[in-house]
Protein backbone atom coordinates (compact mmCIF):
# COMPACT_ATOMS: atom_id res chain seq x y z
CA UNK A 1 0.00 0.00 0.00
CA UNK A 2 1.58 3.46 -0.65
CA UNK A 3 1.67 6.32 1.77
CA UNK A 4 -1.04 8.07 -0.06
CA UNK A 5 -3.63 5.35 0.48
CA UNK A 6 -2.76 5.02 3.75
CA UNK A 7 -3.53 8.60 4.84
CA UNK A 8 -7.48 8.35 4.23
CA UNK A 9 -10.42 9.99 5.81
CA UNK A 10 -10.09 10.68 9.27
CA UNK A 11 -13.39 10.52 9.69
CA UNK A 12 -14.04 6.84 8.83
CA UNK A 13 -12.80 4.62 11.83
CA UNK A 14 -9.97 2.22 10.29
CA UNK A 15 -8.50 -0.96 11.26
CA UNK A 16 -5.19 -1.63 10.15
CA UNK A 17 -2.31 -4.31 11.13
CA UNK A 18 0.76 -2.47 11.17
CA UNK A 19 4.18 -4.58 10.82
CA UNK A 20 7.62 -3.27 11.50
CA UNK A 21 11.25 -4.62 11.93
CA UNK A 22 11.20 -5.86 15.75
CA UNK A 23 14.05 -3.16 16.34
CA UNK A 24 11.73 -0.78 15.34
CA UNK A 25 8.32 -1.61 17.14
CA UNK A 26 9.10 0.59 19.97
CA UNK A 27 9.40 3.52 17.74
CA UNK A 28 6.53 2.28 16.01
CA UNK A 29 4.19 2.29 19.26
CA UNK A 30 5.68 6.10 19.34
CA UNK A 31 4.86 7.61 15.49
CA UNK A 32 1.89 5.74 15.73
CA UNK A 33 0.71 7.42 18.79
CA UNK A 34 1.25 10.96 17.53
CA UNK A 35 -0.39 10.44 14.65
CA UNK A 36 -3.46 9.06 16.36
CA UNK A 37 -3.35 12.05 18.86
CA UNK A 38 -2.53 14.37 15.31
CA UNK A 39 -5.92 12.78 13.66
CA UNK A 40 -7.98 14.01 16.58
CA UNK A 41 -8.95 10.74 17.97
CA UNK A 42 -7.96 9.56 21.55
CA UNK A 43 -5.63 6.99 22.00
CA UNK A 44 -6.51 3.51 23.96
CA UNK A 45 -3.06 1.82 24.54
CA UNK A 46 -3.69 -2.15 25.47
CA UNK A 47 0.17 -2.88 26.10
CA UNK A 48 1.19 -6.43 26.42
CA UNK A 49 4.67 -5.74 26.84
CA UNK A 50 5.93 -2.38 28.87
CA UNK A 51 4.35 -1.59 32.07
CA UNK A 52 1.73 1.23 32.56
CA UNK A 53 4.39 3.49 34.82
CA UNK A 54 7.47 3.09 31.96
CA UNK A 55 5.10 3.69 29.51
CA UNK A 56 3.65 6.99 30.67
CA UNK A 57 7.59 8.12 31.23
CA UNK A 58 8.33 7.06 27.81
CA UNK A 59 5.44 8.88 26.47
CA UNK A 60 6.46 11.93 28.68
CA UNK A 61 9.66 11.43 27.18
CA UNK A 62 8.35 12.08 23.43
CA UNK A 63 6.11 15.03 24.57
CA UNK A 64 3.08 13.21 25.08
CA UNK A 65 0.86 14.06 28.50
CA UNK A 66 -0.67 11.51 29.97
CA UNK A 67 -3.93 13.43 30.08
CA UNK A 68 -4.16 12.39 26.53
CA UNK A 69 -4.66 8.62 26.33
CA UNK A 70 -5.86 5.74 27.94
CA UNK A 71 -4.50 2.53 28.97
CA UNK A 72 -5.26 -0.87 29.12
CA UNK A 73 -1.77 -2.63 30.93
CA UNK A 74 -1.55 -6.54 30.91
CA UNK A 75 1.94 -6.86 32.47
CA UNK A 76 2.40 -4.92 36.01
CA UNK A 77 0.53 -7.73 37.86
CA UNK A 78 2.67 -10.11 35.79
CA UNK A 79 5.83 -8.56 36.48
CA UNK A 80 4.64 -8.23 40.37
CA UNK A 81 4.37 -4.25 40.56
CA UNK A 82 1.69 -2.30 41.97
CA UNK A 83 -1.45 -1.65 39.95
CA UNK A 84 -1.74 2.37 41.22
CA UNK A 85 -5.06 3.13 40.31
CA UNK A 86 -5.72 5.93 38.19
CA UNK A 87 -8.87 7.06 35.81
CA UNK A 88 -7.11 6.23 32.53
CA UNK A 89 -5.96 2.77 33.08
CA UNK A 90 -7.22 -0.67 33.67
CA UNK A 91 -4.76 -3.08 34.73
CA UNK A 92 -5.15 -6.84 33.74
CA UNK A 93 -4.03 -9.99 35.63
CA UNK A 94 -1.37 -11.25 32.64
CA UNK A 95 -1.55 -11.52 28.73
CA UNK A 96 -2.92 -14.80 28.77
CA UNK A 97 -6.18 -13.49 30.35
CA UNK A 98 -8.03 -12.68 27.18
CA UNK A 99 -11.49 -12.69 29.22
CA UNK A 100 -10.60 -9.61 31.41
CA UNK A 101 -8.89 -7.93 28.27
CA UNK A 102 -11.95 -7.98 26.39
CA UNK A 103 -13.79 -6.93 29.26
CA UNK A 104 -11.30 -4.03 29.91
CA UNK A 105 -11.51 -3.14 26.28
CA UNK A 106 -15.34 -2.73 26.50
CA UNK A 107 -15.65 -0.76 29.67
CA UNK A 108 -12.41 1.82 28.75
CA UNK A 109 -13.83 2.53 25.81
CA UNK A 110 -17.47 3.20 27.17
CA UNK A 111 -15.73 5.51 29.87
CA UNK A 112 -13.51 7.55 27.76
CA UNK A 113 -15.05 10.67 26.10
CA UNK A 114 -17.53 10.94 23.58
CA UNK A 115 -15.72 11.57 19.80
CA UNK A 116 -12.92 9.33 17.73
CA UNK A 117 -11.58 7.01 19.83
CA UNK A 118 -8.59 4.34 18.15
CA UNK A 119 -6.90 1.59 20.18
CA UNK A 120 -3.25 0.65 19.36
CA UNK A 121 -2.41 -3.40 20.56
CA UNK A 122 1.40 -3.10 21.38
CA UNK A 123 1.74 -5.91 20.17
CA UNK A 124 0.47 -8.90 18.73
CA UNK A 125 3.71 -10.09 18.66
CA UNK A 126 4.30 -10.54 22.53
CA UNK A 127 0.62 -11.40 22.97
CA UNK A 128 1.71 -14.60 20.73
CA UNK A 129 4.02 -15.66 23.56
CA UNK A 130 1.00 -16.22 26.03
CA UNK A 131 -1.28 -17.89 23.58
CA UNK A 132 -1.28 -20.07 20.56
CA UNK A 133 -1.35 -18.50 17.42
CA UNK A 134 -5.02 -19.72 16.76
CA UNK A 135 -5.91 -18.57 19.81
CA UNK A 136 -4.84 -14.83 19.05
CA UNK A 137 -6.00 -14.84 15.92
CA UNK A 138 -9.86 -15.59 17.40
CA UNK A 139 -8.98 -13.34 19.93
CA UNK A 140 -7.98 -10.19 17.36
CA UNK A 141 -11.17 -11.41 15.15
CA UNK A 142 -13.24 -10.60 18.35
CA UNK A 143 -11.57 -7.46 19.07
CA UNK A 144 -11.91 -6.22 15.55
CA UNK A 145 -15.80 -6.75 15.45
CA UNK A 146 -16.04 -5.15 18.74
CA UNK A 147 -14.29 -1.68 17.40
CA UNK A 148 -16.55 -2.04 13.56
CA UNK A 149 -19.76 -2.12 15.78
CA UNK A 150 -18.93 1.13 17.86
CA UNK A 151 -16.96 2.79 15.12
CA UNK A 152 -13.67 2.83 16.68
CA UNK A 153 -10.54 2.49 15.03
CA UNK A 154 -7.54 0.14 15.58
CA UNK A 155 -4.36 0.40 14.92
CA UNK A 156 -2.49 -3.56 15.60
CA UNK A 157 1.57 -3.26 16.20
CA UNK A 158 3.10 -6.45 15.03
CA UNK A 159 6.91 -7.25 14.03
CA UNK A 160 7.39 -8.03 10.10
CA UNK A 161 7.49 -11.87 9.84
CA UNK A 162 5.91 -12.30 13.24
CA UNK A 163 3.15 -14.11 12.30
CA UNK A 164 2.69 -16.84 9.97
CA UNK A 165 0.69 -16.63 6.45
CA UNK A 166 -2.13 -18.65 7.59
CA UNK A 167 -2.92 -16.11 10.40
CA UNK A 168 -1.62 -13.11 8.34
CA UNK A 169 -4.76 -13.90 5.45
CA UNK A 170 -6.93 -14.48 8.25
CA UNK A 171 -6.43 -11.20 9.66
CA UNK A 172 -6.01 -9.75 6.21
CA UNK A 173 -9.90 -10.89 5.84
CA UNK A 174 -10.73 -8.85 9.10
CA UNK A 175 -8.65 -5.78 8.87
CA UNK A 176 -9.01 -2.89 6.40
CA UNK A 177 -5.34 -2.66 5.67
CA UNK A 178 -1.78 -4.19 6.07
CA UNK A 179 0.99 -1.92 6.26
CA UNK A 180 4.68 -1.95 6.25
CA UNK A 181 5.93 0.94 8.55
CA UNK A 182 9.05 1.18 7.42
CA UNK A 183 7.37 2.39 4.27
CA UNK A 184 5.20 4.80 5.46
CA UNK A 185 6.31 8.54 5.19
CA UNK A 186 7.09 10.50 8.36
CA UNK A 187 4.63 12.61 7.26
CA UNK A 188 1.63 9.89 6.92
CA UNK A 189 -1.40 9.48 9.13
CA UNK A 190 -2.29 5.82 9.27
CA UNK A 191 -5.78 6.53 10.37
CA UNK B 1 -24.43 -74.70 4.02
CA UNK B 2 -25.68 -71.41 2.11
CA UNK B 3 -24.36 -71.81 -1.83
CA UNK B 4 -20.85 -69.97 -2.72
CA UNK B 5 -21.66 -66.95 -4.80
CA UNK B 6 -20.05 -66.45 -8.25
CA UNK B 7 -18.34 -63.73 -9.67
CA UNK B 8 -18.26 -62.67 -13.27
CA UNK B 9 -14.51 -64.58 -13.44
CA UNK B 10 -16.39 -68.18 -12.57
CA UNK B 11 -19.25 -67.24 -15.08
CA UNK B 12 -16.91 -67.26 -17.92
CA UNK B 13 -17.37 -70.66 -20.89
CA UNK B 14 -15.26 -73.63 -21.15
CA UNK B 15 -13.56 -71.82 -24.46
CA UNK B 16 -12.70 -69.21 -22.44
CA UNK B 17 -11.32 -71.02 -19.53
CA UNK B 18 -7.47 -70.92 -20.90
CA UNK B 19 -7.11 -66.84 -20.54
CA UNK B 20 -9.41 -66.75 -17.48
CA UNK B 21 -7.23 -68.93 -15.35
CA UNK B 22 -4.70 -66.57 -16.21
CA UNK B 23 -6.46 -63.23 -15.91
CA UNK B 24 -8.32 -65.09 -12.73
CA UNK B 25 -4.58 -65.85 -11.46
CA UNK B 26 -3.63 -61.93 -11.98
CA UNK B 27 -7.12 -60.69 -10.71
CA UNK B 28 -6.56 -63.22 -7.26
CA UNK B 29 -2.53 -61.94 -7.00
CA UNK B 30 -2.53 -58.56 -7.85
CA UNK B 31 -1.37 -56.42 -5.13
CA UNK B 32 -4.22 -54.23 -6.05
CA UNK B 33 -8.04 -54.18 -4.35
CA UNK B 34 -10.34 -54.38 -7.44
CA UNK B 35 -13.85 -54.23 -7.32
CA UNK B 36 -15.73 -55.10 -10.71
CA UNK B 37 -19.19 -53.37 -10.55
CA UNK B 38 -22.27 -53.53 -13.04
CA UNK B 39 -23.09 -49.85 -13.40
CA UNK B 40 -26.63 -49.94 -14.04
CA UNK B 41 -27.57 -51.33 -11.18
CA UNK B 42 -24.69 -49.82 -8.92
CA UNK B 43 -24.08 -53.76 -8.15
CA UNK B 44 -21.03 -55.26 -7.18
CA UNK B 45 -20.21 -58.56 -9.71
CA UNK B 46 -16.99 -59.55 -8.41
CA UNK B 47 -14.04 -58.44 -6.15
CA UNK B 48 -10.40 -59.56 -5.64
CA UNK B 49 -8.82 -60.96 -2.45
CA UNK B 50 -7.52 -58.16 -1.52
CA UNK B 51 -10.42 -56.20 -1.75
CA UNK B 52 -11.86 -58.41 0.76
CA UNK B 53 -9.07 -57.88 3.24
CA UNK B 54 -9.06 -54.07 2.44
CA UNK B 55 -12.69 -53.57 3.55
CA UNK B 56 -13.00 -56.59 5.88
CA UNK B 57 -15.94 -57.88 4.50
CA UNK B 58 -15.86 -61.33 2.80
CA UNK B 59 -16.83 -62.29 -1.01
CA UNK B 60 -20.05 -63.40 -0.33
CA UNK B 61 -20.80 -60.12 1.58
CA UNK B 62 -19.48 -57.86 -1.14
CA UNK B 63 -20.97 -59.93 -4.11
CA UNK B 64 -24.51 -58.45 -4.94
CA UNK B 65 -23.83 -55.53 -2.52
CA UNK B 66 -25.39 -52.23 -4.15
CA UNK B 67 -21.55 -49.97 -4.10
CA UNK B 68 -22.80 -46.66 -2.61
CA UNK B 69 -23.03 -46.28 1.04
CA UNK B 70 -21.83 -49.71 0.83
CA UNK B 71 -18.08 -49.68 0.57
CA UNK B 72 -18.17 -45.98 -1.12
CA UNK B 73 -19.05 -43.17 0.87
CA UNK B 74 -21.07 -41.29 -1.71
CA UNK B 75 -24.89 -41.48 -1.51
CA UNK B 76 -27.49 -42.60 -4.11
CA UNK B 77 -27.50 -40.73 -6.79
CA UNK B 78 -24.48 -38.93 -6.18
CA UNK B 79 -22.22 -41.62 -7.90
CA UNK B 80 -19.10 -39.96 -8.98
CA UNK B 81 -18.54 -41.42 -11.96
CA UNK B 82 -22.20 -42.71 -13.38
CA UNK B 83 -23.73 -39.87 -12.18
CA UNK B 84 -21.06 -36.79 -11.39
CA UNK B 85 -19.43 -38.18 -14.52
CA UNK B 86 -15.91 -36.91 -13.67
CA UNK B 87 -12.75 -38.72 -14.70
CA UNK B 88 -11.04 -41.16 -11.89
CA UNK B 89 -7.45 -42.15 -12.01
CA UNK B 90 -5.58 -42.46 -8.54
CA UNK B 91 -7.13 -39.92 -7.20
CA UNK B 92 -7.73 -39.82 -3.41
CA UNK B 93 -11.07 -41.25 -1.96
CA UNK B 94 -11.75 -43.15 1.37
CA UNK B 95 -13.82 -46.46 1.27
CA UNK B 96 -15.82 -47.86 4.08
CA UNK B 97 -14.62 -51.03 5.79
CA UNK B 98 -16.93 -53.63 7.85
CA UNK B 99 -16.23 -51.53 10.99
CA UNK B 100 -17.22 -48.75 9.62
CA UNK B 101 -13.99 -46.34 9.11
CA UNK B 102 -12.73 -44.73 6.10
CA UNK B 103 -9.88 -46.15 4.68
CA UNK B 104 -7.94 -43.38 2.67
CA UNK B 105 -7.28 -44.92 -0.98
CA UNK B 106 -5.86 -44.15 -4.33
CA UNK B 107 -9.09 -44.70 -6.72
CA UNK B 108 -9.20 -45.44 -10.30
CA UNK B 109 -11.89 -46.88 -12.46
CA UNK B 110 -11.87 -47.93 -16.09
CA UNK B 111 -14.95 -48.81 -18.03
CA UNK B 112 -14.55 -52.06 -19.95
CA UNK B 113 -17.35 -54.35 -21.74
CA UNK B 114 -17.22 -58.00 -21.11
CA UNK B 115 -19.31 -60.40 -23.05
CA UNK B 116 -21.39 -57.23 -24.65
CA UNK B 117 -21.89 -55.55 -21.18
CA UNK B 118 -20.25 -52.56 -20.01
CA UNK B 119 -18.51 -52.78 -16.13
CA UNK B 120 -16.60 -50.74 -13.99
CA UNK B 121 -13.30 -51.93 -12.76
CA UNK B 122 -12.60 -50.21 -9.98
CA UNK B 123 -8.79 -50.51 -8.29
CA UNK B 124 -8.25 -49.49 -5.48
CA UNK B 125 -4.26 -48.95 -3.17
CA UNK B 126 -4.58 -48.28 0.82
CA UNK B 127 -2.52 -45.09 1.22
CA UNK B 128 -3.35 -45.21 5.26
CA UNK B 129 0.69 -45.33 5.41
CA UNK B 130 1.23 -42.60 2.94
CA UNK B 131 -1.34 -40.76 5.22
CA UNK B 132 0.06 -41.41 8.05
CA UNK B 133 3.22 -40.18 7.06
CA UNK B 134 1.58 -37.09 5.80
CA UNK B 135 0.29 -36.54 9.23
CA UNK B 136 3.31 -36.64 10.57
CA UNK B 137 4.84 -34.46 8.46
CA UNK B 138 2.34 -31.84 8.91
CA UNK B 139 2.59 -32.21 12.34
CA UNK B 140 6.26 -31.55 12.50
CA UNK B 141 5.87 -28.74 9.86
CA UNK B 142 3.17 -26.78 11.81
CA UNK B 143 4.20 -27.18 15.10
CA UNK B 144 8.40 -26.25 14.16
CA UNK B 145 6.54 -22.82 12.49
CA UNK B 146 4.29 -22.20 15.53
CA UNK B 147 7.94 -22.50 17.81
CA UNK B 148 9.51 -20.08 14.91
CA UNK B 149 6.44 -17.74 15.55
CA UNK B 150 5.97 -17.76 19.43
CA UNK B 151 9.63 -17.57 19.92
CA UNK B 152 11.67 -16.23 17.37
CA UNK B 153 10.25 -12.74 17.09
CA UNK B 154 9.07 -12.20 20.72
CA UNK B 155 13.22 -12.62 21.18
CA UNK B 156 13.97 -9.90 18.45
CA UNK B 157 11.54 -7.52 20.34
CA UNK B 158 12.64 -8.46 23.75
CA UNK B 159 16.53 -7.92 22.43
CA UNK B 160 15.56 -4.17 21.58
CA UNK B 161 13.80 -4.07 24.80
CA UNK B 162 16.91 -5.27 26.86
CA UNK B 163 18.83 -2.51 24.96
CA UNK B 164 16.37 0.21 25.81
CA UNK B 165 16.59 -1.01 29.15
CA UNK B 166 19.88 -0.87 29.58
CA UNK B 167 19.61 2.87 28.07
CA UNK B 168 16.94 3.83 30.96
CA UNK B 169 19.48 2.61 33.61
CA UNK B 170 22.11 4.84 31.92
CA UNK B 171 19.86 7.63 32.02
CA UNK B 172 19.13 7.86 35.47
CA UNK B 173 15.11 8.64 34.72
CA UNK B 174 13.85 5.73 35.97
CA UNK B 175 13.27 4.48 38.96
CA UNK B 176 14.57 0.91 40.63
CA UNK B 177 11.03 -0.54 40.56
CA UNK B 178 9.99 0.19 37.02
CA UNK B 179 13.51 -1.38 35.72
CA UNK B 180 12.75 -4.21 37.97
CA UNK B 181 9.15 -4.67 36.97
CA UNK B 182 10.47 -4.79 32.94
CA UNK B 183 13.24 -7.06 33.71
CA UNK B 184 10.36 -9.50 35.49
CA UNK B 185 8.52 -9.00 32.30
CA UNK B 186 10.94 -10.19 30.24
CA UNK B 187 12.24 -13.05 32.71
CA UNK B 188 8.61 -14.56 32.60
CA UNK B 189 8.58 -13.93 29.20
CA UNK B 190 11.57 -16.21 28.49
CA UNK B 191 10.22 -18.53 30.66
CA UNK B 192 6.98 -19.23 29.22
CA UNK B 193 8.68 -19.15 25.82
CA UNK B 194 10.73 -22.09 26.83
CA UNK B 195 7.58 -23.91 28.74
CA UNK B 196 5.87 -23.09 24.75
CA UNK B 197 8.68 -24.60 22.91
CA UNK B 198 9.10 -27.67 25.37
CA UNK B 199 5.29 -28.16 25.17
CA UNK B 200 5.04 -28.02 20.60
CA UNK B 201 8.23 -29.92 20.68
CA UNK B 202 6.59 -32.69 22.61
CA UNK B 203 3.37 -32.27 20.36
CA UNK B 204 5.54 -32.11 17.28
CA UNK B 205 7.57 -35.29 18.71
CA UNK B 206 3.87 -37.19 18.89
CA UNK B 207 2.68 -36.01 15.86
CA UNK B 208 -0.45 -34.39 17.06
CA UNK B 209 -1.92 -33.26 14.14
CA UNK B 210 -5.60 -32.95 16.19
CA UNK B 211 -4.92 -29.48 16.59
CA UNK B 212 -3.93 -28.34 13.71
CA UNK B 213 -6.41 -25.48 12.53
CA UNK B 214 -7.93 -26.39 9.33
CA UNK B 215 -6.99 -23.01 7.82
CA UNK B 216 -3.02 -24.42 8.28
CA UNK B 217 -3.72 -27.92 6.26
CA UNK B 218 -4.97 -26.21 3.64
CA UNK B 219 -2.18 -23.99 3.53
CA UNK B 220 0.26 -26.61 3.59
CA UNK B 221 -1.96 -28.98 0.62
CA UNK B 222 -1.58 -25.66 -1.69
CA UNK B 223 2.67 -25.17 -0.70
Amino acid sequence: MDAQTVAGDAAESMLCLLLARPENVPEMNMLVMKKILKSGCTPLVVTVNKPFKVLVKLYEKEGISPDSYYVIDAVTQYSGGVCTPGSRVKYVTNPSNLTDLGIAITELLKKMPVGKKCIMFDSVSMLLIHIPSVTASKFLHFVVTKLKLTDVSGVFLCAEKGLDPVILSQMSSFVDHITDFEKIGADTCIL
Amino acid sequence: MPEKKAGLIEGATVEESGSVDLFKTVFERIQTAILVIDPAAHRIVDVNPLMESLTGFSRDQLLGSTCHGFVCPARFGECPVTDLHRDTLNIEREIINANGKRVPVLKTVAKAEIDGREYLVESFTDITDHKRAEERQLALIAYLSESILRARKPLEIMQTDFQQLAGQVKSGDYDAEEIRMQLQVHANNLRQILTNIEDLQKKALEGRSDEIPPEFRDFFKRT
